[in-house]
C-alpha cells in the first residue's frame, strides 16, 4: 500500500513537471507578462492601436483605457471636421461668424499645439504649414467626392487653389498664450492640422504614461508610432517599415528595433483616389499645390513623435539632398526614403536602429 | 512453515514491483503523450484571425481552415478569405478601398482595417518572431 502512494506521488509529479515543461518554457523567476493590444477607429479619423505588456488583461485595459480617454479629448480638441456642443475646438477656430473669424479661447492643449506647429514651420521652412487649411479643403472635397463616386472623380481646378494659396500665410494666425486665445486675421484663412496633431497627441500620451513610470507600450494612431520604454527584459519593439509595393512577398522593407522612439511614415500608397488612370494621395506640396512627387513613403525616427510628423510630411514634400541636409543638420532624427521606382536610401545614421528580425 | 509463508510473499512481492513499474511506465508514456498532443492541437488552435466590429468580436476563424464570410455592419461589409493559411480582404463596400487593397496577412499581430465599416482583420499566432510595429 506504502509503495502504491509512492508511485502516485511520483507520478503525480512527474506529470506536474512535465506539464510545466510544456506549458511555460524556460520558466524563470520573472513575472510572467502578455502582451496585449486594443484598437480603437473612433479618433482623428483613423486606425488607433495601443500594444503592451501586462501581467493580466485587467492591468492592459486599466492603462488602455486611460491612454483612449486621453486620445479622445485630443481628438475633440484637435479635429478640424466636428464640431460638439458647447466645446471650443480647431473647427469653431475655422469657423466665421459675419464674414469673419472670431477670437477663440481654448484649452491650453490646443495652445501648445498652434505654438508647436509654428515651431515646425521654421523648422521646416513652411513645408509644414497648418495655415493651408483653404488649399487642403478643397483637394479633401474632391478626393472624398472621387471616392464615393470614382466615375465621376475629378482633379481640383489649378485657379481654384492657386486663388486658396493667397490666404496661408501662417503669420496670420495670431496666438495669445498669456489669454489662451486665438485668432485667424484673414477671413479666407482656415486651420488645417493633419501634419501636426496625431504626432503631437500621440507624444503627449507617451509622455504621460512616462511621468507615471508606465513602461513596455506602444501607441500607434493612424501610422504614428511612439514607443514607451522597451519590451520586458530590455528587450526592443521590431518595427517593420511596410513595402509599398503589395504584389511583393516580402512585407516589410526593414526591420527597426526601438525602445523610447517614435517612428512615422509618411505614404502615397495607401491614401489617395484615382483621376483616369493615375492615383493622386493626401500630402499636397504646397509649392506645386499638388500631391507631393517622387517618393513611395519617407519614415522618420526620432524620439519625438510630433516632430517625426512632421519631418516625415516635410521630407516627403522635398527633394531628397534638401531632405538628407534637412535631417543630417538635426541631432538624433533619422530618416528611410523609398523612391517611386522602389529604390531605397537612409540618412548617415539610420542603420543604427536596422535589426534583423 | 513460517519462513516458507515468508519467502513466498517475498517472491510475490517481486512480482508486483515489476508489474507496479510497467503500469508506472506505461502511465508515464501515456501523461506525456497526452500532454503533447494537447499542446499540439492548443498550438495549431493558436494561429486564429479575429475579426471585430465597432470594437465586439464577432468572430474567430483558424488561419488554417479555407473559409469566406461576409461581415456585415449596417449597409455595409467586407468580404474576408481565409486561404493557404492567409486572411485577406477581397471586397468590400467602403468607397476608400484601402482594406481590399492590404495586402494578406499571415503573421501574428498584422491587421488589416476598414475603417468606414469600422472592420478589424487580425492575426494572433504563436510565433512571436514578428514584428509588435508596422509602419
Amino acid at each position: 500500500m506504502k509503495k502504491r502512494q509512492l508511485i502516485w506521488t511520483f507520478l503525480l509529479i512527474c506529470t506536474f513537471s512535465v506539464s510545466c515543461l510544456f506549458t511555460s518554457c524556460g520558466s524563470d523567476d520573472e513575472k510572467k507578462l502578455n502582451k496585449y493590444v486594443e484598437y480603437s477607429l473612433d479618433y482623428f479619423d483613423t486606425a488607433t492601436s495601443i500594444t503592451g505588456y501586462e501581467e493580466n488583461q485587467e492591468d492592459f485595459d486599466r492603462v488602455s483605457d486611460e491612454i483612449l480617454k486621453e486620445l479622445a479629448e485630443y481628438h475633440k480638441l484637435f479635429t478640424i471636421y466636428h464640431r460638439f456642443e458647447n466645446f471650443e475646438n480647431l473647427c469653431t477656430i475655422n469657423d466665421l461668424t459675419d464674414g469673419v473669424h472670431r477670437t477663440v479661447t481654448v484649452d491650453k492643449r490646443i495652445i501648445d499645439m498652434l505654438l508647436y506647429a509654428k515651431e515646425m514651420y521654421q523648422l521646416t521652412d513652411g513645408k509644414v504649414n497648418i495655415a493651408m487649411g483653404s488649399v487642403l479643403s478643397i483637394w479633401h472635397d474632391y478626393r472624398t467626392a472621387g471616392l464615393d463616386e470614382p466615375w465621376l472623380a475629378e482633379l481640383p481646378p489649378m485657379d481654384k487653389l492657386v486663388e486658396a494659396s493667397k490666404h496661408t500665410d501662417i503669420n496670420n494666425l495670431i496666438i495669445d498664450e498669456e489669454n489662451s486665445t486665438v485668432f485667424i486675421s484673414d477671413p479666407e484663412m482656415k486651420l488645417d492640422v493633419g501634419a501636426i496633431a496625431k504626432g503631437y497627441a500621440v507624444e503627449m500620451l507617451a509622455r504621460s504614461l512616462e511621468e507615471k513610470g508606465i513602461s513596455g507600450y506602444v501607441i500607434n494612431v493612424g501610422g504614428n508610432v511612439r514607443t514607451v520604454g522597451s519590451k520586458p527584459k530590455n528587450e526592443k519593439w521590431l518595427a517593420g517599415i511596410e513595402n509599398p509595393d503589395k504584389d511583393s512577398d516580402e512585407g516589410y522593407l526593414v526591420y527597426l528595433g526601438l525602445a523610447g522612439e517614435s517612428v512615422v511614415t509618411s505614404g502615397s500608397y495607401q491614401r489617395f483616389y484615382t483621376v483616369g488612370d493615375k492615383n493622386y494621395h493626401h500630402i499636397i506640396d504646397s509649392k506645386t499645390l499638388m500631391p507631393a512627387e517622387g517618393y513611395l513613403s519617407v519614415s522618420v525616427v526620432c524620439k519625438d513623435s510630433g516632430k517625426a510628423d512632421a519631418l516625415s510630411t516635410a521630407l516627403f514634400c522635398m527633394d531628397f539632398e534638401d531632405g538628407l541636409a534637412l535631417v543630417e543638420s538635426l541631432s538624433d532624427v533619422e530618416a528611410h526614403w523609398v523612391f517611386e521606382d522602389g529604390t531605397r536610401k537612409t540618412s548617415g545614421g539610420f542603420d543604427k536602429y536596422v535589426t534583423e528580425r | 512453515m513460517l519462513k516458507k509463508n515468508k519467502s513466498n510473499t517475498s517472491a510475490s512481492d517481486v512480482g508486483r514491483k515489476r508489474k507496479n513499474d510497467i503500469i508506472f511506465i506505461v502511465l508515464l508514456l501515456v501523461v506525456i503523450s497526452v500532454s503533447a498532443l494537447v499542446m499540439l492541437l492548443m498550438r495549431s488552435e493558436g494561429d486564429t484571425v479575429i475579426v471585430t466590429v465597432d470594437g465586439k468580436t464577432i468572430g474567430e476563424y483558424p488561419l488554417s481552415e479555407n473559409r469566406e464570410e461576409k461581415i456585415k455592419n449596417g449597409d455595409g461589409y467586407n468580404i474576408l478569405v481565409i486561404k493557404d493559411g492567409k486572411a485577406d480582404v477581397t471586397e468590400a463596400s467602403c468607397p476608400d478601398g484601402i482594406c481590399s487593397a492590404h495586402r494578406p496577412i499571415q503573421h501574428d499581430g498584422e491587421s488589416i482595417i476598414c475603417l468606414p465599416n469600422k472592420v478589424v482583420v487580425e492575426v494572433r499566432t504563436q510565433d512571436k518572431n514578428q514584428p509588435d510595429i508596422i509602419t
